[in-house]
């Protein structure tokens, strides 16, 4: 299973969808480190390079990393039907769950490797602008961007850290869905879109106030409310596995 | 026991019907060719053998196992169910072979170039896939279908991309497979090429297996004779003719010729030509399907 899992990693970064997600995660702090309109839209002038990493962050989670997390577990299967290799796969006596599984653990990975990726970006775009105390928030604490009074590096690096890791499993129930879908339809296309018109969907639910507790969308900003982490992972990890059975269950009897 | 056998397996998509009640079996060391017009369900039939689809009714036993209730039972089984076999294109074949070994739990390195070498892809074999003709990467499939020496083979129309030489080297080697004890079933449009070798032909038309032709090997003779009625009636109550039927205007027998020739002068009929006769599997095989 292992070996299985390390297979399935190595074919996940060897998707072009994954390629390109990293690249732009890398990329994206020094284009926010560079970014001339930053005080006239947010208010914000950029005292430290901390703050680089957690604008990252935060312009990320709005749309790009949950899509890139979408596509690349949606590829990760649907890549295998449009190439053929699915059925070789399948044709040795492998189990079709252990198959998901593994694709799973490795699509589960991607989005702290992505977010990883963005976190090295934004330090090293931040690096002209000092990784030293500052007087100002990094935008995910007390006090916003302006803070509370003068933040350590120590206490800086400890929120962003916290941050990426409560937004590395915001993405996890996303790729699960993806590989849900992908299983349904073996299609890169139609999984992603099935994933993004649900998530779409279910944010429209928040006109049901009972409902609203319980739905995945109201905690896919979970890394800015570090507070509702009790109930927001606990249901994060409900929506991640729930989609990973039922995923499971439809590869098992799908015909190939 | 039979290697393979399928008992009463339907496919439906839908409503639409694809494969109805399809029995069949082949033995170890049996050549089983699949024929039948485009959409008779041949591909089908194939996917559902070797489990990658399931069946609406009926299960395919492979050694006796349900391949789909058990993925073990594909420990038996190598299949090319694509022309060409599908590969992935940025690892080298011996790589991908790798993968293929570590998967069906081949554990002796020097059986991958053994495979290599048999399908003649030492060559090529630590180039990437991706650069491989249609043929090189065809012949892959089966080096890595032959890789964990099945003891079912299930192929998907072997020599589709194939020159000649190749087309040759496929059917020589399932000839050995079928000689070594391995139970073979491929689908094919060439008849004439497998009725060198195969055993039986199951003949696939609208979704059902129409006929079964064994392809006995044994000696058969064609006599031309009048009457012909008569001729084919006394044939048929001689001891040494084992089969007589009519075809084409003429009596195709099996048996002991000379014993038939005697008595067919005895009794006054008039030979006008007796001879052997090669079963035409296509021409037998158009018939069939025009009928269905």
């Amino acid at each position: 299973m292992l070996r299985l899992f390390v297979f399935e990693l190595y074919k996940l970064f060897r998707l072009r969808s994954v390629g390109l997600g990293l690249l732009f995660a890398f990329l994206l702090p020094f284009l926010w480190a560079l970014a001339p309109g930053l005080k006239e839209v947010y208010g914000l002038v950029l005292a430290s390079g901390w703050q680089v990493v957690s604008l990252s962050l935060l312009a990320g989670m709005e749309f790009l990393f949950p899509f890139l997390v979408v596509m690349a577990a949606s590829e990760s299967l649907g890549s295998e039907v449009a190439q053929g290799t699915l059925k070789s796969l399948l044709l040795r006596p492998l189990s079709r769950t252990h198959l998901l599984l593994a694709k799973l653990l490795a699509v589960l990975l991607y989005p702290f490797v992505l977010l990883g990726v963005s976190f090295l970006g934004g330090l090293l775009a931040g690096l002209p602008h000092g990784l030293g105390a500052f007087y100002g928030g990094t935008g995910l604490g007390e006090g916003g961007f302006a803070g509370v009074g003068l933040l350590s590096p120590e206490m800086a690096l400890a929120e962003l850290l916290k941050a990426h890791l409560l937004a590395g499993a915001v993405l996890l129930p996303l790729a699960s869905l993806a590989l849900l879908y992908g299983s349904v339809f073996l299609s890169t296309t139609a999984s992603a879109l099935a994933a993004v018109a649900t998530l779409l969907l279910m944010r429209l639910l928040v006109a049901f106030p009972a409902l609203t507790p319980f739905l995945l969308t109201t905690y896919l900003d979970l890394h800015l409310r570090p507070q509702a982490a009790g109930l927001g992972l606990a249901l994060l990890l409900i929506y991640t596995l729930g989609f990973a059975l039922l995923a499971v269950l439809v590869f098992e009897r799908k015909d190939l | 026991m039979e290697a393979l056998r399928l008992e009463g397996v339907s496919k439906r998509y839908g409503r639409k019907p694809v494969l109805e009640g399809v029995n069949l079996a082949v033995r170890p060391g049996e050549v089983y060719a699949l024929a039948g017009p485009n959409g008779s369900g041949k591909t089908t039939l194939i996917r559902l053998v070797t489990g990658l689809a399931f069946p609406t009714q009926g299960r395919a036993l492979l050694l006796g196992e349900d391949v789909h209730k058990s993925p073990t039972a594909r420990r038996h089984l190598g299949a090319v169910v694509e022309a060409p076999a599908a590969f992935y294109p940025y690892l080298t074949g011996r790589e991908n072979l790798r993968l293929h070994a570590y998967l069906a739990g081949v554990k002796e390195e020097a059986r991958i170039p053994e495979v290599l070498a048999r399908l003649r892809l030492l060559a090529v074999a630590d180039q990437k896939v991706g650069s491989y003709s249609l043929g090189q990467r065809q012949r892959l499939g089966l080096a890595a279908a032959i890789l964990p020496r099945p003891k079912v083979l299930v192929l998907d129309e072997p020599t589709s991309g194939l020159d000649p030489e190749g087309v040759e080297l496929v059917h020589g080697l399932l000839r050995e497979l079928a000689w070594e004890g391995v139970a073979v079933l491929l689908s094919t449009h060439h008849l004439q090429e497998v009725s060198a070798y195969a055993h039986k032909v199951g003949i696939l038309g609208g979704g059902r297996l129409l006929e079964e032709v064994a392809l006995s090997g044994k000696e058969a003779y064609r006599l031309e004779a009048h009457p012909l009625e008569g001729a084919l009636a006394l044939l048929k109550a001689l001891p040494q003719v084992a089969s007589a039927r009519l075809q084409g205007g003429a009596i195709v027998f099996e048996g002991d010729k000379d014993a038939a020739l005697r008595a067919l002068l005895r009794e006054g009929f008039r030979v006008e030509a007796l001879g052997p006769h090669r079963f035409d599997l296509l021409s037998y095989y158009q018939e069939r399907v025009k009928h269905a």
